[in-house]
């Protein structure tokens, strides 16, 4: 496409030069009037020209301006997988009925974006030993995995893993910041 | 739990002062201590030269290794003093010379004397480079330990733990009280859950560098190789003091359990086949036995198995969280974390799970316990200088010395012992 726009820009440009040179001579006489006469094939050709390339260009444009949203469209939406954690009670693997309703909204984008690629990630709190929380991490990103597969999403698409209470999203040590790290996380890439 | 302390205390005391009393004091620290330490003096060694330690000098090692390994008290004194002596009942005192060579090394001649006769109990002579002076004079203490207990001593043993490097979790070795640290794992993602290999010819940890919990073992050198890669999330790993062998947590969907393996062959076998999930295996000092800890009452607790994963019996019953059980060297005891209203906190008992005495409290989060390869200490992590740092405590509790300071240090975990090494 691009090469195609040049070769028409220098087609053109070759052609006012050549106009330019022919004109050389009567150069003392600036002839107002019957000037736009003589380039009257030219302009009409650059024209046309310049008509063809933008039409080339804009559908150019135009995909990429799609290809832009729908990357858009796709990133905001796995913006929106990877900010809404599912949170859990102490010591606890069990749904709770807003973790519930929020799955089925992820569930909802997954099953309609199937290339999305989904690796749920169990958290735990800072309290307890770090072998028990990878196993009580482990059952919260089964629990999340198990959810969506019988909401309809390919298993294969979902992987699930735990980080124990190594990787915490809130620092401290009161409920506030333990109940904001008792968590599953979903980790979204694209299956190209 | 405090009767029981209590009681514990009273009729250990009533035990031991009959049979000790003649021969050593016995250390009552802070009415919970029955740990009997025995007085050693501890004097200069004379210096031939002009010598720069680079530490220490081999005397304040000795005394730090006198109070540290749990057997002694150290009764410092500037130069020989037999009224001092007599008066602490120091019946022997260690020090030495000191000798500058000429190719840079230091020749160190160290001494065990009988105060009241002066007779040499034990003399031995190391001439090393400057930065093994550490490592020599352990040697030598290691070695009193042996004439005065006839038992192995613990001053040349080391610890792996987990350190905050540049906001990473790394795993490190040190000398048992702290010095001589050294970096293992460079990878940038997590390093946890240190344990050495059998022969301490390696440590066996956990990384995330797959984004998943997976078992590495690693050489001093740094060479790594991955463990029992047929499984997608694997750790918790317990080395069999006799054979090698490896026992860790298999995580496959929400089922955690525990097998066992082979480091070499890569080959794993289901150790146990109970419904519940099992995590954090220890091996008996003889290999014949396993704690471990399962949530099948609904929490975790404390459970013991044989060696073939059969006759499963319950140890913990107090409280509702009893994690990470590991076995005294000595087979007496176990020790393990409880974690009461947030905070965890460790206790020992005896093998049925009677017999509980906690071991720390009031001091914030203490945890992650780990026997001296002579069951006289327990290395611990606890945050109650305000982050989390290592601690020594003698296993009655008493005698708590932080031997890590920096950024945050947790997950100690003791080697065995070390053949004796030579020094050229």
């Amino acid at each position: 496409m691009g090469k195609v726009i040049k070769l028409a820009l220098m087609g053109t440009a070759v052609a006012l030069l050549a106009w330019g040179c022919s004109k050389e001579k009567p150069e003392t006489d600036p002839q107002p009037q019957t000037a736009p006469e003589a380039p009257a094939d030219s302009t009409l050709n650059l024209d046309a020209l310049v008509a063809d390339t933008l039409s080339a260009d804009s559908l150019a444009r135009l995909e990429a301006e799609r290809l832009e949203a729908e990357r858009a469209r796709l990133e905001e939406l796995i913006n929106r997988i990877m900010l809404e954690d599912v949170y859990f009670d102490y010591d606890r693997s069990e749904l709770t009925e807003n973790a519930k309703r929020l799955l089925a909204q992820v569930a909802e984008i997954l099953v309609n974006e199937t290339r999305f690629i989904v690796t749920v990630e169990g958290h735990t709190d800072a309290r307890g030993t770090e072998d028990y929380n990878i196993s009580l991490g482990a059952r919260r990103s089964t629990v999340v995995r198990e959810f969506l597969i019988a909401y309809g999403v390919d298993a294969n698409r979902l992987v699930s893993v735990s980080y124990g209470k190594e990787r915490p999203k809130v620092q401290g040590t009161d409920e506030t910041a333990y109940s904001k790290n008792r968590r599953a996380h979903f980790r979204v890439s694209i299956d190209q | 739990m405090n009767k029981i302390k209590l009681l514990f205390v009273l009729v250990a005391m009533a035990l031991a002062v009959p049979a000790f009393a003649a021969i050593d004091t016995i250390a009552v620290d802070v009415g919970i201590s029955v740990f009997q330490t025995m007085p050693i003096g501890v004097v200069p060694f004379e210096e031939n030269g002009n010598i720069k330690w680079t530490n220490e000098a081999p005397h304040l090692i000795l005394t730090r290794d006198a109070n540290l390994t749990g057997r002694f008290e150290a009764v410092n004194s500037d130069k020989f003093d037999l009224v001092l002596f007599s008066k602490k009942r120091a019946r022997q005192y260690v020090t030495g010379n000191a000798t500058k060579l000429s190719n840079g090394k230091i020749k160190l001649d160290c001494y065990l004397y009988a105060s009241e006769t002066k007779d040499v109990l034990l003399g031995e002579s190391y001439t090393v480079k400057p930065y093994d002076v550490r490592q020599a004079v352990h040697s030598f203490f290691d070695k009193v330990v042996y004439r005065l207990f006839g038992e192995r001593g613990v001053a040349s043993t080391k610890l792996a733990y987990v350190s905050k490097i540049d906001g990473v979790k790394q795993v490190v070795i040190s000398d048992y009280d702290g010095f001589s640290r050294r970096q293992i794992t460079r990878d940038s993602s997590i390093n946890m859950m240190p344990v050495w290999q059998k022969g301490n010819k390696g440590l066996v940890y956990v990384n995330f560098r797959k984004q998943r919990p997976n078992l590495y073992a690693i050489t001093f050198g740094g060479k790594e190789t991955p463990l029992f890669t047929q499984f997608k999330q694997t750790f918790s790993p317990a080395v069999n003091p006799k054979t090698g062998e490896l026992l860790f947590s298999v995580t496959e969907g929400a089922k955690t359990e525990l097998y066992r393996g082979d480091m070499k062959t890569g080959s794993a076998q289901k150790f146990l086949h109970l419904k519940s999930n099992q995590v954090s295996p220890s091996w008996s000092p003889f290999a014949s036995e396993v704690l471990f800890t399962s949530d099948r009452g609904g929490s975790p607790q404390v459970y013991a198995v044989g060696k073939d994963g059969t006759d499963v019996r319950r140890i913990t019953y107090m409280g509702h969280y009893n994690e990470r059980a590991s076995w005294s060297p000595e087979g007496d005891r176990i020790v393990y974390t409880s974690m009461d209203d947030g905070k965890m906190n460790i206790y020992t008992c005896a093998l049925d799970g009677t017999d509980i005495i906690q071991l720390t409290s009031n001091a914030g989060n203490n945890e992650h316990p780990t026997w001296s390869p002579d069951g006289k200490l327990i290395a611990f992590a606890s945050d109650r200088g305000g982050n989390y740092q290592i601690y020594i405590m003698r296993k009655d509790g008493s005698g708590v010395t932080r031997i890590t300071n920096g950024s945050e240090n947790t997950s100690p975990t003791w080697s065995w012992f070390f053949d004796e090494k030579k020094f050229k």
